[in-house]
């Protein structure tokens, strides 16, 4: 595939994550804010908005580009709402990326954002179950801890795992998680801790579970000629691949693995020119810890049943083999739904520009995001190189 | 009546209806349009015995609207006899994972507003 144009990172920024008093537009505007000055750009000079979201009815708030176009004072500027349930980051990411690839828009903004947490734990649980497949699932009682649990079941089956080991997925997400100020969930928490929360979902626990957030992430995309121009510290992203997944499990023949995150992989390594070892870091979609271990693997971290070893041995944690979920992931960051896939590039951004503090990891020089949407039915994966 | 209609009528008798490609014999559950093999539009019925062996499962305890009252209940997917279709539905009764072990002989009874409901067989 030969572009017009390389694709650029110029500029990145996020609201906390966590539960927020603020609306849903003006947490959009905030993040949006914090990009366009960390990119060092004039609002007028982005050309158009991808936004990122799901329940903004949740809120009061659908059409959410034009309200965040008129607080930055740019209402003439055309926006668009791109959904894809907890995916909808990465593909709104994705849409942006391949405008600016094919030189239509030199400089784009991408924002995503969800405000769930005032309706509580019964309805976002409820909302959530809206992405399923929802005649086959939801519709049968099946929450979103449930579908992953029902995987997490499938892998304790077939696989020699434990419960035990998918809580250190948790154990390592929230160390990481307390390097990061941004980060929902501050807390260390140990094995035990997990093992003795109460059972959601079995054999999914309370804290094998990520929490629901609210938040805003955002990145200003461009082109490597707008991005020379302007000077600043800038990422190139090199490659991008999305896939899709039955909507349903009981579509898959393995319940262990997401075929849309290999699919995804594969395009986006391929465009890259770069395999999986070739990755320093990555940010995975980490929703339950189950997921995290079969990300590796449909990612060719490691090989099928062996991502729950490499959890065993601690090969994932920060400035190890390869470091996942240096920001914490969904499990301690937060999951603010359709911020989720663009706040992983924001972690990346700031990874790979020296801007991530306790947390950095050591000698980056190439970053991936992988985030998908309800138990995969959509994927997309990103690859970043610092410049 | 549409197919889905059909469909759930035939999982209130204990069956699955359906789609038997005529061009390269794949099935599919009968909500599918086109073939996912062949790409053909073209399929006969094929009702089968909505009984089988459970796949994968879990027993929730935290439920989304309306399905409070029926915690702990189980979400199951059954790995259908004589085919290489699953589908999934509720299982009420279900409190530990000893009550369910993977590979449990299962059958569709009927759909209500919980969906399909499966039980043990």
């Amino acid at each position: 595939m030969r572009f017009v144009e390389k694709v650029c990172v110029l500029g990145a920024g996020s609201t906390k994550y966590g539960k927020l008093a603020d609306s849903i537009g003006d947490i959009t505007t905030q993040a949006s804010v914090a990009a366009i000055d960390s990119a060092g750009i004039d609002p007028k000079e982005i050309k158009a908005a991808y936004i990122s979201n799901v329940f903004g009815v949740a809120d009061k708030q659908v059409h959410l580009g034009p309200v965040l176009m008129s607080n930055l004072g740019i209402s003439d500027k055309p926006s668009l709402s791109i959904e894809s349930a907890c995916g909808s980051g990465s593909v709104a990411f994705r849409e942006a990326f391949a405008n600016v690839a094919a030189g239509f828009y030199d400089c784009l903004i991408v924002s995503g954002v969800e405000k769930v947490t005032h309706t509580g734990t019964d309805w976002t649980t409820t909302y959530f179950a809206y992405c399923s497949d929802f005649f086959y699932e939801g519709q049968a009682g099946a929450s979103f801890p449930g579908l992953f649990a029902s995987m997490a079941r499938a892998y304790l089956t077939e696989f020699d795992a434990t419960e035990e080991d998918f809580a250190k997925v948790a154990v390592k997400n929230h160390q990481n998680g307390l390097l990061n100020p941004k980060a929902h969930l501050q807390k260390d928490i140990t094995i035990d801790d997990v093992m003795n929360s109460a059972v959601v979902a079995s054999p999914l626990k309370l804290y094998d579970c990520c929490p629901f957030s609210d938040g805003a992430s955002s990145v200003v995309l461009c082109s490597e000629k707008f991005a020379k121009a302007h000077g600043g510290d800038y990422v190139e992203v090199i490659g991008s691949g999305r896939g899709g997944s039955p909507a349903a499990l009981q579509g898959r023949d393995h319940m262990t693995t997401i075929p849309s995150t290999k699919i995804a992989a594969e395009a986006a390594y391929n465009m890259a020119g770069i395999t999986a070892k070739d990755v320093d870091f990555a940010e995975v979609h980490d929703c339950f810890t189950i997921a995290e271990v079969v990300d590796t693997e449909d990612l060719g971290f490691f090989g099928k049943g062996q991502g729950i070893q490499a959890i065993r041995e601690d090969r994932t944690k920060l400035n190890s083999d390869i470091s996942i979920n240096p920001s914490g992931g969904l499990k301690s960051k937060g999951h603010p739904i359709g911020a989720t896939g663009v706040g992983q590039v924001v972690e990346v951004f700031d990874q790979l520009t020296g801007k991530a503090g306790a947390r950095t990891v050591k000698d980056a020089k190439i970053g991936l995001t992988h985030n998908f949407g309800a138990t995969g039915a959509s994927c997309a994966v990103h690859v970043f190189q610092s410049v | 009546m549409s197919v889905k209609e059909q469909f759930i009528e035939n999982a209130k008798d204990g069956k699955v209806l359906t789609h038997k490609c005529t061009s390269c014999g794949f099935l599919h559950l009968s909500t599918v349009y086109y073939c996912e093999k062949c790409g053909s539009k073209e399929f006969e019925d094929s009702i089968l015995d909505g009984v089988g062996s459970v796949a994968t499962y879990t027993i929730i305890t935290v439920a989304p609207a309306g399905f409070q009252k029926y915690t702990p209940y189980a979400f199951v997917i059954l790995q259908l006899d004589d085919s290489d279709l699953r589908i999934s539905g509720f299982m009420g009764g279900i409190a530990t994972p000893a009550d369910l072990p993977v590979g449990t002989r299962a059958k569709i009874t009927g759909f209500d507003e919980r969906g399909i409901i499966v039980e043990k067989q």
